[in-house]
């Protein structure tokens, strides 16, 4: 599965999570907590991605992007190791 | 302690939310009270179906939650506790005219245990085989404080909110704790709130296995199931409740429902579900006392009168070991069946509800009564305007608790 498909999972997590974001434009350049995503909600659609694209690693490898492009980027990159 | 209840200022109940198998709001309420609808049927609600070979469970469960004011992104993950609780705070807030209280001096006591066993089993069984995808969320609501912290998400409430847990008495150790707040100063308005116990098959199944849920005698007949203080009783029967009472000290010139006078908690020592005469004329002696009367001076009794026969037989000793022998005493199990956490507040509004109406609800399947020399209403409503009532709740593990309630003095509103 490539980024952009990724991508596209997470806004669709996101918008399940805060169904206040369903008519929200996303942008690969928009960061979670700029969307007003708290942290419990970053976490609930972190997992549910990876439930998403069936990528069991530990959270703790998801640190460090710092927008939702390179979030996608790097889960690529992890699926692709896997 | 001669006059001891002098020093205490006079704490009144502004505002009620409830919720039972009738529906939502104290109109459903006064509706299951009052009307002549049967409530108990089987169970039918995800998690709760009983294996092949084993009779239904009978009880009563609540019709859907109305939409709650929750934001949508907290909505999607509340439970059917936490859905409830906010409804029934809400219909209580508003009653109350809460709006315009600093909200630090106000609190919120939620009283329950183990309130969301039927949605953790569903979840831990969905789970199961892909742990590494459980939801963080259920670290924070797994904890049974997470009904009270909800409702503080949604309602001013800054003062601040613990949850207890006291088995069936956790209602009125809930209403018994909310007292203290408002009488030592803590806050000025303090919301008890007995939260829904939503049961699991394992609890039910467990509760069938130790004699105190009704066994598989009324299986065929659902409706015949819940029969407190009669012969032919056989165990209590589930009933899905919720009910908040708002509480400040009095203030004559504002709408209340009755006076919250005297009131009293002890433990007995018994680890499980043993009842104890002594130990429940005792609190009760407490609660007259805090009250200023004796208990010739109570003209109607709520009990805790889940069914269960040792239960209803050490309950009834108290009864006539009290002297209650000419107060009226009707069963509100018998109609809502038994709420667990939520029993003693769902049954305090059922109390401040009858002293409203100027009646007092019937009984269902009492007859035979166990004890007919007692005053049982019996199938018909009964008009009488309650003075003084005193309403009791015990809990497994030991816990007894009564509280005596007066009803609004005619120099009120005055």
């Amino acid at each position: 599965m490539g980024s952009n498909k990724i991508f596209q999972v997470l806004i669709n997590e996101i918008r399940l999570t805060i169904p206040e974001l369903a008519d929200h434009p996303i942008a690969r350049n928009d960061a979670m907590a700029d969307l007003g995503v708290n942290s419990m909600e970053r976490g609930e659609i972190l997992i549910a991605t990876l439930e998403a694209i069936n990528l069991e690693i530990p959270m703790t490898q998801l640190h460090g992007p710092s927008n939702l492009g390179e979030l996608a980027d790097l889960i690529h990159a992890k699926s692709a190791q896997q | 302690m001669p006059n001891q209840h002098n020093n205490n200022p006079p704490l009144a109940v502004t505002g009620i939310g409830a919720a039972c198998g009738a529906g939502f709001g104290k109109a459903a309420l006064k509706g299951a009270l009052f009307g002549s609808r049967n409530l108990f049927s089987y169970l039918e609600r995800p998690g709760r179906q009983s294996g092949a070979s084993e009779a239904p469970f009978i009880g009563i469960e609540l019709p859907e939650a109305p939409p709650t004011i929750l934001p949508q992104r907290i909505d999607r993950t509340v439970g059917l506790s936490g859905r409830v609780a906010v409804s029934v705070l809400d219909e209580a807030w508003h009653e109350a005219n809460l709006d315009g209280i600093d909200p630090k001096r106000i609190g919120l006591i939620v009283g329950g245990a183990g309130l969301n066993s039927r949605e953790q089993a569903i979840a831990a069984t969905s789970y199961s085989e892909r742990p590494a995808f459980i939801p963080p969320r259920y670290g924070h609501v797994f904890l049974d404080t997470d009904v009270g912290a909800i409702c503080t998400s949604a309602f001013p409430i800054r003062g601040f909110c613990r949850t207890v847990g006291a088995a069936s008495a956790s209602g009125l150790v809930a209403t018994l704790q909310a007292m203290q707040a408002v009488r030592c100063g803590q806050v000025d308005v303090c919301i008890a709130l007995g939260a829904l116990q939503d049961l699991s098959l394992f609890d039910l199944q467990s509760m069938r296995a130790m004699g105190a849920m009704g066994s598989e005698r009324y299986s065929a007949a659902p409706r015949k199931a819940s029969r407190p203080m009669s012969q032919d009783h056989d165990g209590f029967i589930y009933g899905e409740a919720c009910a908040a009472l708002v509480i400040e000290r009095l203030d004559t010139k504002r709408q209340h429902y009755g006076i919250l006078a005297g009131g009293a908690q002890s433990v007995d020592g018994n680890r499980g579900p043993e009842p104890n005469s002594e130990a429940q004329q005792k609190v009760a002696h407490t609660a007259l006392q805090q009250a200023g009367l004796q208990a010739g001076d109570i003209d109607y009794v709520n009990g805790h009168a889940t069914g269960t026969p040792l239960g209803d037989k050490t309950e009834l000793e108290t009864y006539k070991e009290l002297g209650l022998n000419k107060a009226w005493i009707n069963t509100t199990k018998s109609i809502l069946g038994h709420g667990l956490s939520s029993a003693g507040a769902i049954e305090l509004a059922a109390v401040f509800l009858q002293m409203r109406e100027g009646q007092l609800h019937p009984c269902n399947n009492i007859d035979p009564a166990l004890d007919p020399t007692l005053k049982w209403v019996g199938s018909a409503p009964q008009p009488h305007k309650i003075q003084n009532a005193l309403k009791f709740s015990f809990g497994f593990g030991g816990i007894n608790t009564a509280l005596v309630l007066k009803a609004p003095s005619s120099e009120d509103l005055a």
